[in-house]
């Protein structure tokens, strides 16, 4: 056993509105450098829909991530061969017309403009060359396009759904769509670390957040196309690769990431979890129907004394500890299974986790009444607007076993808090769907109150960091104290 | 006592003398040298006309100031409308002796002493190159294409001529563009005998630059004046077409080269945006 610590999350999809306040907040404190327009390290896209950029999910085209070949891992993007075949053009580079083109608008015009008889307007201008140009594509231009048939006909989580069922989708009555809002992973088996030649990429030992050396990169890019997730982004000024980097210089001052921070439905937890790190390609090899398993099997008990005693051999200090065993992620993602992570069937081992949302329940017209009762009391789940296997495509490797119970969990605790709240549920009932979704009603209560009732002290269980300690080995981190200035110490340059 | 003394100065003397003779004897080869280098191509000294007139007695058929003054400048004699200058014009079927860099009235003189034959040895080098008088005959053509396109290397380490020069038996796309096509030369230089005399010492700046130092060989010329004559008996000059012809074939090689790329990278990734929102705008019209 090699545990190690890795600060994980859960988005808890029911609740988000879909705001973009998140993308905002991140955009506003990293992206907003020139050469950085286009990113989003932070992005919130609507399912049915391709996402940014755009059907980022078809690997058929983007060749992100791993595949077995034989039994054994390897990059579907690149390889050691063809990473030097393909070293000056890698043939899987998303283009910048699959992200956008980022655009501002020209509104000196506004002011400059001779008088004339019209209103002068203000044109969209390239923020890359400056010239005028034609908006074609946003990120996110499919925003609450759910039933378009251009973008939510694209949805490649549409695979293996019968054409009767991906046309309801469609059909005006049954419209739905739910919001996915996803920053990096940081996997714990990242293809975008695996792919880069010149070593620039590197998972931190203490919390696991991927990060680029930018005195390193060489601008190769292999990992824009390695990572499934297309959360890798190029730079085209600074000519270096930049990704999410979980805003570590908050999350060091104990702050969680402004994301997390500024999250208006508060769906965003963050906790550490404890993992064995030795046993991450023999999971990240197993069959597809075996990888949830797999991979909450890597998850370790932080209250187990053999896991504990192990950690602190490995150097994970107490306070770390600690803090994972109050992780709310651990809860969501070991104790519940409620969290789910996207698209595991890439490999990487995503250390985000998504608890699924339930979607608007399906009611029948008798006699001019609305009736959505029947003996089946989980009915509504099979018969939900989001195809159980579409949910399955996006959070189970294509399996439904785990999102059935998710989901049905979920509702078992809605019914049972209906029963304690407003009693137009009995409690017979209520007990019935509890022990059918494998949930005691302590538990029950506290899926509810971590949803529902969660400060911000429950949902954030930030570790301290130890970065200052460490720091100071080799060098004062007094040094600059009263000092001016912030930025760069010294800006990332084009070439070596 | 004496005897040894007189001995002594007298090996003293002696090698004063060779001394001092010996630079006596680098005068008399330099201009030699430089009648190879630069007049033997046109000229022989009892060898028969070339390109230009034997030059055997040409100090008796001429008197030296007019001789050096020519030397000096050709044309400036044969413009003045000297008639010795024009017939000799005519002989040459109205090709003007170039000017010669460096010819200076000492440098004319002394070559016209080495003409007349004042060290007598060399005058028998400035009959030119022998070259063999016999028909050609298969095997020299057969030889000389290969020494043509460098199948065989000449034996002074010369660079093979197909380097620069094309010829019109030699098929494909043809030799290099950078020297004149040589289908043709063997009359434009004066058939067998002049282009041999070329050869044995070329005189343009670029083929003496390369080949002072790789002469080529007299079974050499031989072979290559059978190819060049076998071509001019036989073959056009590469003309326009054959230039399409290189033409086409750099275009073609550019499609194979692309269709290769294709065929390398016919998985890599395309536009996937405009590609989604094209076929659905097409699908709705
Ligand atoms: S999601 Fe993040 S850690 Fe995972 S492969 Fe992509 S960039 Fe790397
Ligand atoms: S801020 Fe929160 S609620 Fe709003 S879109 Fe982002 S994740 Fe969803």
């Amino acid at each position: 056993m090699n545990v190690r610590s890795q600060i994980s999350m859960v988005f808890h999809l029911d609740k988000c509105i879909g705001c973009h306040t998140c993308s905002i907040a991140c955009k506003n404190i990293w992206t907003d450098r020139k050469g950085t327009e286009y990113m989003w390290w932070n992005n919130v896209e609507t399912k049915p829909g391709t996402g940014f950029p755009t059907d980022w999910e078809d690997q058929e085209k983007y060749h992100g991530g791993w595949e077995l070949h034989d039994g054994k891992l390897r990059l579907k993007s690149t390889g050691k061969a063809k990473t030097l075949f393909n070293i000056y053009h890698n043939p899987s580079m998303p283009t910048m017309d699959d992200y956008y083109e980022p655009w501002t608008y020209d509104y000196q015009h506004l002011f400059t403009a001779p008088a004339g008889d019209d209103q002068p307007t203000a044109r969209p201008k390239s923020m890359v060359t400056g010239e005028l140009i034609n908006i074609e594509a946003g990120p996110n231009w499919d925003d609450d396009l759910g039933g378009s048939p251009i973008y939510a006909a694209n949805d490649p989580n549409l695979k293996g759904l019968s054409h009767d069922t991906q046309q309801q989708l469609m059909a005006v009555e049954r419209l739905v769509f739910f919001y996915f809002p996803r920053i990096c992973n940081h996997c714990l088996n990242p293809s975008c670390v695996a792919s880069c030649p010149s070593g620039a990429l590197y998972k931190r030992g203490e919390d696991g957040i991927v990060l680029v050396d930018q005195t390193r990169c060489r601008g190769w890019r292999a990992c824009v196309a390695a990572c499934p997730y297309k959360k890798m982004f190029f730079n085209w000024d600074t000519g270096k690769s930049e990704k999410c980097i979980l805003c570590f210089p908050r999350l060091e001052t104990g702050q969680a990431p402004a994301c997390f921070h500024s999250c208006v439905g508060r769906i965003r937890y963050l906790g550490v979890l404890l993992y064995d790190a030795s046993r991450i390609e023999e999971v990240a090899s197993l069959p597809s129907d075996k990888l949830i398993e797999g991979q909450r099997s890597l998850i370790l008990d932080p209250n187990d004394p053999e896991v504990i005693a192990a950690a602190r051999e490995n150097g994970v200090h107490e306070s770390v500890i600690e803090s994972a065993q109050k992780s709310p992620v651990y809860r969501f993602v070991k104790d519940w299974k409620l969290a789910l992570p996207p698209h595991l069937e890439y490999r990487t081992m995503p250390m985000l986790f998504y608890v699924p949302p339930m979607s608007p329940v399906m009611s029948n017209r008798t006699n001019g009444a609305i009736d959505h009762v029947s003996d089946d009391l989980f009915h509504d789940i099979e018969d939900a607007r989001v195809p159980m296997k579409f949910l399955a495509n996006l959070f189970g490797a294509g399996e439904e076993g785990p999102l059935r119970y998710a989901l049905r969990k979920q509702k078992a605790v809605r019914w049972y808090r209906r029963f304690k709240t407003v009693g137009d549920v009995d409690e017979k009932t209520a007990m019935r769907m509890l022990s059918e979704a494998d949930c005691s009603p302590e538990e029950a209560e506290a899926i509810y109150e971590l949803t529902s009732l969660c400060t911000f002290d429950d949902r954030f269980v930030i570790p301290p960091m130890h970065r200052e300690e460490a720091i100071q080995m080799m060098e004062d981190p007094l040094e600059h104290k009263k000092s001016v200035g912030f930025g760069f110490l010294s800006g990332p340059k084009r070439g070596m | 006592m004496r005897s040894a003394w007189t001995l002594r100065i007298g090996l003293l003397a002696a090698i004063t003398c060779a001394c001092l003779g010996t630079p006596a004897a680098t005068q008399a080869q330099v201009p030699a040298d430089f009648f190879r280098q630069n007049c033997s191509m046109c000229h022989t000294v009892g060898g028969g006309h070339l390109i230009g007139p034997d030059l055997e007695g040409v100090t008796k058929r001429k008197d030296r100031a007019w001789l050096i003054k020519f030397l000096q400048s050709p044309k400036a004699v044969i413009d003045s409308g000297d008639p010795y200058a024009a017939q000799l014009l005519q002989d040459a079927h109205g090709l003007v002796m170039p000017n010669i860099g460096g010819m200076t009235p000492d440098l004319a003189s002394a070559l016209l002493d080495v003409i007349e034959g004042a060290p007598g040895p060399a005058k028998s080098e400035l009959a030119g190159v022998a070259i063999s008088d016999r028909p050609f005959t298969p095997s020299d053509i057969a030889l000389g294409e290969q020494l043509f396109r460098g199948e065989q290397r000449l034996a002074n380490g010369g660079p093979a001529c197909v380097s620069c020069h094309t010829l019109g038996t030699i098929g494909g796309l043809g030799g290099g563009r950078l020297g004149p096509d040589l289908t043709q030369v063997f009359d434009r230089l004066g058939g067998r005998k002049g282009l041999g005399a070329w050869l044995s010492a070329p005189p343009t700046q670029t083929m003496q630059s390369v080949f002072r130092n790789h002469a080529l060989q007299p079974d050499e010329i031989l072979s290559l004046l059978a190819v060049i004559d076998d071509a001019s008996n036989h073959s056009q000059p590469a003309n326009m077409s054959s230039l399409a012809k290189f033409v086409l074939f750099g275009f073609g090689g550019m499609l194979v080269g692309l269709a290769l790329l294709q065929l390398a990278w016919r998985g890599r990734f395309r536009s996937v945006r405009r590609t989604i929102v094209r076929a659905q705008v097409r699908g709705e019209q």
